[in-house]
């Protein structure tokens, strides 16, 4: 694969680590922490991520799995995080070989349409369906997901940072 | 592109069925069995933290509090007692009256584990389910009022759609003049209240009456406080005036509720067609 000049060459990910960090994003999201509009949604955050980088592993699929979960979770219209994560998907799988040649915060950057839309996608469809407004407040919440974009990139791409052959002195 | 469309096709398809037929019953159930254990597992840190911080309590507040609960047993007590004969002197009277029993209360108490955090919505969801006997509608109470209503089982967990959810209405009546009427929810940002709907702007209403479950949906027991008024504003423009209210129930922080069973399977059936005068209307007054 062409690659940008000076980055690092990356171990394969681990599935395991894959499933691992999906489980915990929606762990994240399911702390029972009250009604917060702007919340960053950390599972359509990790989703996107995969996306971007493992798109063989996680696609579209996976995410409506994981979006309907949500939606019984939230008692939520079933279906509304489905829609809004097939779509996050689907747009992620479409912008990933071009989004990894820029730098991590201009990354972060293009991601953020992105995260609009799934929260557009969302409001749309509830106010459709005859949902109260929930407040203005929810407009910080894409903007607080791609705030958080560097800081999963660290994170997730760290077991494959790792070197190659490990030794005494390289443990990790 | 083309698992794009099936996908998206598939998530309509399922909000339309859930919107219209509430036919994703079974879907949700499943989905929520699935994911209990997850959700335990996030429930716990947040249980720590409130049980520790219960933990460290002074214990002159707990003895503070103790006293004040004790007190308050002292009163309740005298007043069961007054209850105990009222009720006696009640079922007397009625039995000479030929009126029919009052309908008997079962209750279930229940803990709120978590507001569900869908921001459109006003719900809060419950730790009993199908298992233990929860039936779709039952009312929910917390110990100053009515809380809600269960909208939907989960085999171990239960919906309660709150009384300032807007799509809730629950059948009042004002315990100063006796007037009927029905208050539905109005949410805000802010906590929410409930509003008294096609009111005339010259009906006898007052600041801080008292609304009460008026009992005639079949659903409500009788009596239970809802909400109390809040603000009334009369508009020239309009036939009907402006009633807020304010919940009784702690809406946003209740934490033990008590769940009742409907008293729509106590209620006896109406008698076959009897030979009667009158032709009946088709849905007649309840």
């Amino acid at each position: 694969m062409i690659m940008p000049s000076g980055q690092q060459l990356l171990l394969p990910a681990n599935p395991v680590f894959i499933w691992t960090s999906l489980i915990a994003a929606l762990l994240l999201d399911m702390l029972p922490l009250g009604r917060v509009p702007w919340m960053p949604d950390f599972l359509a955050l990790v989703l996107v991520f995969w996306n971007v980088h493992q798109p063989q592993r996680v696609g579209i699929g996976l995410a409506f799995m994981f979006g309907l979960g949500l939606d019984v979770h939230q008692s939520a219209l079933l279906g509304q995080h489905a829609l809004s994560y097939t779509a996050l998907s689907f747009f992620a799988a479409m912008i990933h070989r071009r989004l990894l040649w820029f730098t991590v915060p201009s990354q972060a950057l293009q991601i953020m349409p992105l995260f609009a839309l799934a929260h557009g996608v969302e409001i749309v469809i509830r106010l459709i369906s005859g949902g109260n407004f929930p407040g203005w407040t929810l407009l910080l919440a894409p903007v607080a997901e791609s705030l958080l974009w560097p800081v999963v990139s660290v994170l997730l791409l760290a077991p494959q940072r790792r070197a190659p052959n490990p030794d005494q002195n390289r443990p990790l | 592109m083309s698992k794009l469309m099936v996908f998206s096709a598939l998530a309509l398809f399922l909000m339309v069925a859930d919107l219209r037929f509430r036919v994703t019953q079974p879907i949700r159930a499943a989905v929520a069995t699935v994911l209990y254990p997850v959700q335990w597992l996030a429930m716990q840190p947040v249980r720590a933290v409130q049980h520790g911080g219960g933990y460290f309590t002074a214990l002159s507040q707990a003895r503070a509090s103790e006293d004040a609960a004790r007190g308050q047993l002292a009163l309740q007590s005298l007043r069961a007692s007054q209850v105990e004969q009222l009720a006696m002197e009640n079922t007397r009277l009625r039995k000479l009256l030929d009126l029919r029993e009052r309908l008997d209360i079962t209750g279930m108490a229940a803990q709120v584990l978590y507001d569900a955090p869908d921001p459109y919505t006003r719900k809060i969801i419950i730790d009993k389910g199908l298992t233990q006997g929860v039936d779709l509608g039952s009312p929910v109470l917390d110990e100053s009022g009515v809380l809600g209503q269960v909208t939907r089982v989960h085999p171990f967990v239960s919906e309660v759609t709150l009384v300032i959810d807007r799509e809730l209405a629950i059948p009042v009546l004002n315990t100063r003049t006796g007037a009927r009427s029905v208050a539905y929810g109005e949410p805000s940002a802010s906590g929410g209240g409930l509003e008294l709907r096609f009111m005339g702007s010259n009906s006898d209403v007052q600041q801080g009456d008292l609304l009460t479950t008026s009992g005639v949906d079949g659903v409500y027991p009788p009596g239970l406080p809802v909400a109390k008024i809040d603000k009334i504003e009369r508009r020239a423009e309009s036939a009907f005036s402006r009633i807020s209210c304010i919940p009784q129930a702690q809406v946003l922080g209740a934490f033990h509720v008590m769940v009742v069973k409907p008293l729509g399977g106590q209620i006896p059936a109406r008698p076959a067609d009897a030979p009667s005068p009158v032709p009946s209307r088709k849905g007649g007054a309840k």
